[in-house]
């Protein structure tokens, strides 16, 4: 067998198995950790894009989904928009508020970028936390719809219901990780990637860095005001807590668990991030130590993160294997 | 009117000048290893936490507990530096900068696991209050303005004139250089480390004694301590002053005028107009 067709059973096996999962996952416990683990995955990808791809940690992702959070729920509940129209304009929100914030905080390069980040990430909970008449302060809004169901021919596709809503999550998250596959392959993923090599050399050769990187972070934070959207209306209840900075350093920690730079690495990043406070939950007053000590470690010791040290390991295996057969 | 703006003003300077004893701590760091060591803010809030304890256990004076609080906070800059920052050094700068969220995590974990959640104010016996022409002058802000001053004046001798001082600044102007004059890096890099840290320690009791510190307050007082850099400008100590009192002056007058449930977004506000319109920092060179 070689290693394309293994790929490709792989990849099959894969879509089959997030196809048919509600019928094999029937938990509800396990089937909400993985909406919420998809919905990671979009927020992951847009993370990636900047991090992973650009080289400029971003420390603003949960506060861009809270943008897109309360902007579809403000949107649907205030003003009364269908829902669907506000998930499609959440992320748009979310984008012109990132053009505003990025294009001054990318004058400054690197950690100094990350900072100002954070303190935008600051400023948005500020403003969630203190602007109740708007926001419903700490105590948040309760209540938040979820979007009506679709009837297409005889088959109704019913989003009220765990199973309905799994589908709508899994579409979204593919199509981040597919948007940003697109972007990789192409002029700008190039550009986005010489730019986290050697941002010099790329404006020396004429390239215009800062509207690469303003691109960039445009598109990764629409991607949290979509993965907020998503949130809002499958949680049902709103609180400023969710998008406050520790989940941002949760949406790095995502990316460079899962191994920053890659496709695939923010997918896995992203059900590890949902899933291990649910196994950690008996060391819950540890939790902070011991995911401060897991990024500490992983970047010190596996800086390409789980998914290029395993494909490594398979490698290395299959070389081994056939090494033997000779 | 006028004498609410020079109240404002000086208890501006009194918060502006910890933070220019953060963002000290925090540029000797960064100018001289390159590193964002956004920990630092929580390793202060360690040493506030520090300087409440050995005040309430021991039965010793505000200053003696901050003093003692600085050497615990010196030897945790020391651990940081050897075993999280030294295997990364040759690694790309990202690196650094994720074990320093990493840290912070780790720091701010530790401070919940052995101090609590409740927030923390350290009492002094420096209630006095002078009244100098209207303005309440308190005791408190005065002595937190002198430590700060004390401080800063120590470090900036030690880096101009001693000899340890001199091996930082030749590490900090061309490391190659310096490891082939027989500078010893390792050596630079931990005592610049446990400096930075004794500092950090130093700025979280005087921030506990004047405000409160609570779990949280540490990644904010980072964020602060990065504002002044931008917008005293990068690696520059006259920077780092002028920044830091521009920043609690125009924090405290928000929050007199304003609204003080908005004093940090217009504190950043200011940072974010010194970005588009000095990139390079109010004092820094163009």
């Amino acid at each position: 067998m070689n290693p394309r067709t293994a790929r490709a059973m792989g990849m099959t096996a894969l879509v089959l198995a997030a196809l048919t999962l509600p019928l094999w996952v029937t938990l509800p416990y396990f089937q909400h950790l993985i909406i919420l683990a998809l919905i990671w995955v979009v927020l992951a990808q847009g993370q990636n894009l900047i991090q992973g791809f650009t080289g400029y940690v971003s420390i603003a992702q949960a506060g861009f989904m809270g943008i897109g959070a309360y902007g579809s729920t403000l949107l649907s509940v205030k003003l009364g928009w269908p829902i669907w129209l506000t998930m499609v304009a959440a992320p748009l929100v979310t984008a012109a508020l990132a053009v505003l914030a990025g294009y001054p905080s990318l004058r400054v390069k690197g950690h100094y970028f990350a900072i100002v980040t954070l303190a935008y990430n600051m400023v948005i909970f500020i403003v969630l936390m203190t602007w109740s008449s708007l926001t419903g302060g700490e105590a948040g809004i309760s209540n938040v719809p979820r979007p009506p169901s679709v009837a297409i021919g005889g088959f109704v596709w019913d989003l009220a219901g765990r199973v309905g809503y799994y589908y709508l999550t899994l579409i979204a998250a593919a199509l981040a990780t597919l948007l940003c596959a697109l972007i990789l392959h192409s002029r700008v993923g190039r550009v986005l990637l010489a730019i986290r090599q050697n941002e010099a050399l790329i404006e020396a050769a004429g390239v215009q860095a800062w509207r690469y990187k303003l691109f960039a972070f445009v598109i990764s934070a629409s991607l949290a005001g979509l993965a907020g959207a998503l949130y809002a209306h499958f949680i049902g209840f709103l609180n400023p807590d969710a998008f406050g900075v520790d989940h941002s350093l949760n949406a790095i920690l995502a990316v460079i668990l899962g191994g920053s730079g890659t496709l695939s690495g923010p997918v896995v990043g992203a059900f590890a991030v949902v899933f291990l406070p649910e196994y950690l939950r008996v060391a819950e007053n540890y939790r902070l130590v011991i995911y401060g000590f897991i990024l500490v470690a992983a970047t010190i010791f596996m800086p390409r993160g789980l998914v290029p040290l395993v494909a490594q390991g398979i490698r290395a295996l299959a070389a081994r294997v056939k090494r033997e057969r000779r | 009117m006028i004498i609410e703006i020079l109240q404002q003003m000086l208890n501006g300077l009194a918060i502006g000048s910890v933070y220019t004893v953060i963002a000290l701590g925090l540029t000797v760091v960064f100018g001289i290893l390159g590193i964002a060591h956004f920990a630092h803010g929580s390793v202060a809030m360690s040493g506030g936490y520090l300087t409440f304890f050995f005040g309430e256990r021991l039965g010793i004076g505000f200053f003696p507990a901050m003093a003692l609080a600085m050497v615990v906070g010196a030897v945790i800059g020391l651990l940081i530096e050897r075993l999280a920052y030294r295997p990364v050094r040759d690694a790309p700068h990202i690196n650094a900068f994720i074990i320093a969220l990493g840290l912070t995590m780790m720091v701010e974990g530790i401070n919940l696991l052995a101090f609590g959640a409740d927030q923390v104010v350290i009492q002094t016996p420096y209630r006095g209050v002078f009244n100098v022409g209207g303005v309440a002058v308190a005791e408190l802000r005065v002595l937190v303005i002198v430590t700060a001053c004390t401080l800063i004046g120590t470090v900036a001798l030690l880096i101009s004139r001693t000899k340890t001082g001199k091996s930082i600044r030749a590490v900090a102007q061309n490391r190659p250089a310096a490891v082939l004059m027989g500078v010893n890096v390792n050596r630079v890099s931990a005592i610049v480390f446990s400096v930075s840290s004794a500092l950090g320690a130093a700025a979280g009791a005087l921030v506990g004694a004047l405000l409160a510190i609570a779990p949280g307050v540490g990644e904010g007082l980072a964020v602060k301590g990065f504002a002044v850099l931008i917008l005293g400008g990068l690696g520059s100590i006259p920077g780092a002053i002028v920044g830091g009192l521009v920043l609690g002056v125009s924090e405290s007058l928000a929050a007199g005028f304003i609204s003080s449930a908005y004093k940090d977004v217009i504190a950043f506000m200011v940072m974010i107009v010194v970005l588009l319109f000095r990139p390079e920092g109010l004092l820094g060179k163009r």
